[in-house]
């Protein structure tokens, strides 16, 4: 493909071939658009003198760069367009998935009929110990595991939290009073044997804007 | 930490991490998974358009992937990795759409024309830079399309690009400096 209808600058920059590695190399300084791209990406260290020195490379880096920049403004907008979008698209895909899945390992109830069976599943014991959590302020419950044989009445049962406390919060008061909360709530809800509720706490949560100047709107 | 999007109520949730938001997920917690598909939804739409080249099928094909997550979260083991995790999940789902495409051609041996310019120069400098980059990419070879996809957007390395695509890393390579010598080349009728 020829452009000769514009004339020659020294701006401009075609001096490579889609199908001809030697005269891109030619073009460049026995370079390629390849190499030129992996040294930027490698923040043009350690510097390479026959790029750096190479007016036609310089030319071309020019390019990718500007091409880079371009890309980022194309994902941008994009996202910026996407995010403006409404809301259904989250419902379509929350309304479609099984609430299923995560069911997990049935726990036995007792009941006074010897013919019924009554069972809570792991999901839902997962589900009360979270909603434990998120009733206390300052503290987001993680991932819930409940260690032993569920299924077989009367056996002991560790648990296991995972939380984020917020940066201020007493920590040992914190997981003392949410023990405490998880383990009525299993008392009440459940028959399990609760022989200890580990909680590791895995993060702190630092409020992001704390120093920072308030925002706009 | 990404941004949360525009007049959402504020949660707890919203500030928590994509490890804890993953592993409550995990877990079963809906709102947890809500949080996960609001921050990353966006990207993965833009992603899988890309890739795709139109966003006719961009509905379906991030739907599919979050149903795919919900139901293999657990078998994610490191809950702060959620984010590739789930761009890997959209990134096959829409090479799979791909490949129904066009059933009775092996997009891996595709080499299309380069593509031409079809606006006359007139139009391309009314035309936006980024608008043009996204006509140019949509013209892209599919193959060429998919690597600069998973290169630019994705943010994968060669080899994570190689094993995705089924490809070797050579070929990678050639795909991805194609896709780039076509769009600064392109890019030269832009000014």
């Amino acid at each position: 493909m020829t452009r000769s209808e514009h004339p020659p600058t020294g701006e401009r920059f075609v001096a490579f071939d889609l199908n001809d590695t030697d005269r891109e190399q030619a073009g460049l300084h026995g370079h390629t658009i390849e190499e030129l791209s992996d040294y930027l990406d490698r923040g043009r260290t350690p510097a390479d003198p026959s790029i750096d020195d190479s007016p036609e490379c310089e030319i071309a880096l020019r390019s990718l760069e500007r091409l880079r920049r371009v890309q980022l403004n194309l994902l941008d907008s994009d996202l910026s367009r996407e995010s403006a979008r409404d809301d259904s698209w989250v419902s379509s895909i929350l309304d479609n998935i099984s609430r299923e899945a995560h069911r997990g390992r049935e726990i036995p109830l007792a009941h006074p009929s010897p013919t019924a069976r009554l069972v809570v599943t792991e999901g839902a014991v997962r589900g009360i110990l979270r909603e434990t959590g998120d009733r206390m302020a300052n503290i987001i419950v993680g991932r819930c595991v409940l260690v032993g044989d569920v299924e077989v009445p009367g056996m002991p049962v560790t648990v296991q939290v995972d939380v984020t406390i917020f940066q201020g919060e007493n920590i040992p008061m914190m997981a003392d009073r949410l023990r405490q909360l998880m383990f009525a709530a299993l008392q009440q809800y459940t028959e399990l044997v609760v022989a200890a509720i580990d909680i590791t706490v895995r993060d702190l949560y630092v409020e992001p804007d704390a120093a920072a100047a308030p925002k706009g709107e | 930490m990404p941004t949360t999007a525009r007049e959402q109520i504020t949660s707890p949730l919203d500030m928590a991490s994509d490890q804890t938001l993953a592993d409550r997920a995990a877990d079963g917690d809906l709102r947890a998974f809500e949080v996960l598909v609001r921050r990353y939804g966006a990207l993965m739409r833009v992603y899988a358009t890309r890739v795709l080249g139109s966003n006719d099928e961009t509905d379906d094909v991030v739907q599919e992937s979050f149903i795919t997550a919900w139901q293999q979260l657990r078998t994610l083991e490191d809950g702060s990795a959620v984010k590739s995790w789930l761009m890997r999940i959209v990134s096959r789902k829409s090479i799979d759409r791909l490949r129904a495409r066009r059933p009775h051609i092996n997009i891996d041996d595709m080499d299309a024309p380069a593509p031409e310019s079809h606006a006359p120069h007139v139009l391309a400098e009314v035309e936006s830079q980024t608008e043009a980059l996204s006509r140019v990419l949509a013209a892209l070879p599919e193959d060429q399309r998919r690597c600069w996809t998973l290169r630019e957007l994705a943010e994968y390395s060669y080899g994570d690009i190689a094993a995705e695509v089924d490809l070797p890393v050579s070929t990678v390579r050639g795909l991805l400096a194609r896709a780039r010598k076509t769009l600064l080349r392109e890019m030269e009728e832009w000014r």
